[in-house]
């Protein structure tokens, strides 16, 4: 008699179909699967590169809570500057409370709000004596939601200037160029 | 395991210039400095428009002031519903005026309504190319635009036309090399 190859023969006596296909590797295909370790690392070098070049150093500029700030095509960088906050009737100055717009919204007239002007002309004050050799910039970041009424605005900066701010500027969200020139 | 090879190749008993790049701690390396710049990442990217309020400093005393023919400045009105009105005055003399009608083009982004003056932006740029004064890109100086509003006109209007205004560039000699700036300066009316 030949000596035949025996086979598989484990768990024959479990009378469950899968089971024996399991067993004798036939079946659904493996459920590991190889991953190309160049691909791979490919893919990753692609990615630090491209979130290396996104990396800004200078962090988020901070947004008061509730806020809706406009968006325009013709604006520039950011630049390090006290950032005046108008949220409804309230007035931040880099998250500080420094005054509210009721006076004016009430009066409907351009003026300039005291306790804001203190606030500006003591950052003022304080940069001077920080920098003894330079000059002030007097650069200031309006951050003011999108439904403030003008009277605020013109209020905001005048009194801005006023504190020795003469260069404000708006803080928009920046859309992207239409191509219009 | 990669291999990397570093050049060389004498012969002799010297140690084999080739070396094994370790693929595990590399992983690891762009796996941890992924994570690091996705979680530190600025998804949000605010800018600024600029505005000046032209505050003017003391006179001084020792300097005799000399008599400077004022410049011309471009007033834009947006007082009426209906139309815009462009004025050219020179001190307090009006050269020109234009009426633009007013048509707001409601844009959609994200899930915010933007508001633009496409046809204000075209007739500033054509105004000032007729009417500017500081067209030559080694003049620093930038042509005034003062904005007159209402006291109740809303924010994003007033930055739809302050974006219409900035629309209008010019070439300038910034020393090295020459750049496309914004033609106008703006300020606000007091009244």
């Amino acid at each position: 008699m030949p000596i035949a190859n025996p086979g598989r023969r484990l768990m024959r006596h479990v009378g469950l179909e899968f089971v024996a296909k399991k067993v004798a590797g036939g079946g659904h295909r493996s459920t590991n699967a190889a991953l190309s370790l160049t691909s791979m690392i490919d893919f990753l070098v692609v990615t630090v590169v491209f979130l290396l070049m996104t990396f800004s150093a200078s962090g988020e500029v901070p947004q008061a809570k509730g806020l809706v700030i406009p968006k325009a095509e013709n604006a520039l960088d950011m630049i390090d500057a006290p950032i005046v906050s108008v949220v409804q009737r309230q007035i931040l100055v880099d998250g500080a409370p420094a005054g509210n717009t009721n006076s004016v919204i009430e009066t409907d007239r351009m003026q300039r709000i005291d306790e804001l002007f203190n606030m500006l002309k003591a950052k003022r004050e304080l940069w001077k004596q920080t920098h003894p050799n330079k000059d002030f910039p007097g650069v200031a970041m309006l951050q003011i939601d999108q439904n403030i009424p003008a009277v605020v605005v013109k209020s905001v900066f005048q009194t801005a200037a006023f504190a020795g701010f003469p260069n404000v500027s708006f803080m928009v969200d920046k859309l992207p160029q239409s191509g219009a020139h | 395991m990669g291999g990397v090879d570093v050049g060389g190749g004498g012969g002799g008993k010297r140690k084999s210039l080739d070396s094994d790049i370790n693929m595990i701690p590399m992983i690891d390396l762009l796996m941890v400095t992924i994570s690091f710049l996705l979680i530190t990442a600025v998804w949000s990217h605010m800018s600024r428009i600029n505005a000046d309020a032209q505050v003017p400093g003391p006179p001084r005393p020792d300097v005799e002031q000399e008599k400077v023919e004022p410049e011309k400045q471009l007033h834009v009105m947006m007082q009426t519903e209906d139309k815009f009105v462009l004025v050219w005055k020179q001190g307090s003399t009006t050269v020109d005026q234009i009426d633009v009608p007013r048509k707001d083009v409601t844009i959609h982004a994200g899930n915010q309504d933007v508001i633009r003056f496409p046809d204000l932006a075209v007739k500033i740029e054509s105004e000032w190319k007729a009417k500017g004064q500081h067209s030559n890109p080694t003049d620093r100086k930038l042509d005034q635009a003062i904005l007159h509003t209402d006291n109740k006109t809303e924010f994003r209007y007033l930055i739809g036309v302050i974006d219409a205004i900035y629309q209008t560039h010019r070439d300038m000699n910034l020393g090295s090399k020459i750049e496309k700036m914004p033609a106008f300066n703006i300020t606000f009316a007091v009244n």
